[in-house]
């Protein structure tokens, strides 16, 4: 019940947010590019923190889901809603392919992350030599005859609502996965293989399960940015850079606990935002994260969610203690 | 014919190293079973066998009257068959309770469910004050029973145990006998790998011999431990035969 009473204030959280930033338009641009890092963030360490599978290529499925909805958009004026099943539906076809195929072969750990980081960079390549796809130059989502059809909207509380929403769906349905028999099956998985396997654990099945789903999460933010930005090329939504920032905001926010990853993904997106407010600071995000990286992988191992679950912890233990 | 696990003719070669040739016995319902043998001799590989964690390259194994070699670890699991691991497995990100609770969902699909078997099983192994602990907190001879209790957990009709009381103290020794022999009262047949002679002989009625990966006897325990080819084998050469 502990669980379900954190993400319950993480959801209040997000209300609230979502209800401040309907003042200024540049509070809700912060607001859904943080919703966005936290949901990918969130469905990359259902993988990697809890079912101890450290992909390198999410940028893929976020692409796989971009490109659908550009791709299906411009080529064929297709609605989001053939062109989001779409994404979805390859984004796990996928991960299901490379799954099958990496644990197949034993995969894990850093052999594992390298063979995802491939395929990742195979996307890019291809995508970027491939003219239907806008080649590197991308895609342009133009403007629709009748734009709310196709998700676009001159204001943005719409599309902080969408992107906070679903945020909220995939905390509440991950807790609830993680409290049931997958979600133990996954940890044991990821503590030990062998041990889970002699306990009547699949661990193929398991993993490719986990797998597509993370997949499939984040393919849904690669449809929504494409409608958000209404652009989309393989730089943003292909690129490593977006796999790696993952991986930081994991690292900051703990990677032991389901919201972990949302809660350095909520520190590290504003403050790059702020930073990118002073021109002489132009830039000098990324040192303050590695800056950051590497101090918090010296004093908090555990990340800032496990931090303060510890300390909570400990406090309720003290508090326990017959005086 | 209540013979709960048959071996036949299982061989395994690892490219030209030949681990186990042509190795037959059987098992009885309830029964407490030893493999023993000099270090080397192949009994882990046998225990990894039986249990789906290695391929015979030959032969049958036939566990409830079907066949499980070949069939995969979470498979021979859920038939009724589970083992326990030498080196302990500890799911170390998880507490005591958690440990065991993903035994119990072999059977029990509802969480609540699940959780209730594990704390039962906790208390026969005498583990529950540690049920909310982090499985990282425990000693050596605690995560030996957390390994018992997980087994128990699936509802096991058979129960592998890799050389579960090497490196305990006396006490221990004898408390963990004392849980198995009461696992046996139950009806659950025990394979045990273990060294110790003494626990062996007190606590096994039949036992076979693995010695360079073939079959060098089988039966009686007793029998078996003061049959001379026995001895030399394992024991090297003793003078005095000190368990007779």
């Amino acid at each position: 019940m502990r669980d379900f009473a954190a993400v319950a204030i993480i959801i209040a959280v997000i209300i609230v947010a979502f209800a401040a930033a309907l003042t200024d338009g540049y509070y809700m641009d912060i607001f859904i590019l943080t919703c966005f890092y936290g949901t990918l963030a969130v469905a990359w360490n259902l993988m990697a923190g809890l079912t101890g599978l450290m992909s390198l290529g999410h940028a893929l499925f976020v692409g796989i889901g971009a490109y659908s909805v550009a791709w299906g958009y411009t080529a064929h004026q297709w609605s989001p809603l053939v062109t989001w099943p779409i994404g979805i539906g390859l984004s796990i076809a996928v991960a299901i392919v490379i799954g099958l195929l990496c644990f197949r072969y034993g995969l894990k750990g850093y052999f594992f992350a390298i063979a995802t980081l491939a395929c990742g960079e195979i996307a890019f390549f291809a995508v970027s030599a491939t003219t239907a796809l806008g080649r590197s130059d991308g895609i342009i989502l133009p403007l629709a005859k009748n734009p709310e059809l196709h998700l676009q909207f001159i204001a943005k509380w719409p599309y902080g609502l969408m992107i906070g929403s679903f945020l909220t769906l995939t905390l509440l349905a991950g807790q609830f996965l993680m409290r049931s028999r997958i979600g133990y099956y996954w940890r044991s998985l990821r503590d030990n293989e062998d041990a889970a396997e002699a306990l009547g654990v699949n661990a193929m099945a398991m993993k490719v399960l986990s797998f597509a789903i993370s997949a499939g999460v984040a393919s849904v933010c690669g449809a929504f940015y494409a409608h958000y930005v209404a652009f989309v090329d393989p730089r943003s939504v292909l690129g490593v850079d977006i796999s790696v920032q993952l991986l930081v905001y994991a690292i900051v926010g703990g990677m032991g606990l389901l919201w972990g990853p949302l809660v350095g993904a909520a520190v590290l997106v504003p403050f790059g935002m702020f930073l990118r407010n002073f021109s002489f600071l132009q830039g000098s995000e990324v040192i303050f994260y590695a800056v950051l990286l590497i101090g918090l992988a010296l004093v908090l191992p555990q990340g800032v969610s496990g931090w303060v679950v510890g300390r909570i912890g400990k406090a309720k233990a003290a508090a326990e203690l017959p005086s | 014919m209540n013979q709960l696990l048959q071996l036949e003719g299982v061989s395994k070669s690892f490219g030209g190293l030949r681990a186990l040739h042509d190795v037959g016995f059987s098992v009885e319902a309830g029964e407490i079973f030893a493999i023993i043998g000099p270090n080397g001799a192949g009994k882990t590989t046998l225990f990894n066998c039986i249990a789906g964690a290695q391929k015979p390259t030959s032969g049958s194994i036939i566990f409830q009257e079907r066949r499980i070699d070949g069939l995969r670890p979470h498979e021979i699991c859920r038939s009724g068959l589970v083992r326990t691991f030498q080196i302990v497995k500890p799911f170390l990100g998880m507490t005591v309770a958690d440990n065991v609770r993903v035994a119990a969902y072999v059977h029990e699909r509802r969480n609540a469910g699940a959780d209730a078997v594990a704390r039962a099983m906790l208390k026969q192994v005498g583990l529950d004050d540690y049920a909310d602990v982090g499985a990282d907190e425990l000693n050596i001879a605690q995560l030996r029973r957390l390994e018992i209790a997980r087994a128990m957990a699936t509802r096991p009709r058979m129960v592998l145990l890799d050389e579960m009381l090497a490196g305990l103290t006396a006490t221990e020794t004898e408390a963990i006998c004392e849980e198995l022999r009461e696992i046996a009262r139950q009806g659950v047949a025990l394979v045990v790998v273990e060294h110790s002679i003494p626990v062996v002989s007190s606590l096994c009625s039949r036992a076979v011999v693995i010695n360079f990966g073939e079959v060098m006897a089988h039966g009686a325990t007793l029998d078996v431990i003061r049959d001379p080819r026995v001895q030399e084998a394992y024991l090297g050469k003793v003078e005095a035969v000190a368990w007779s």
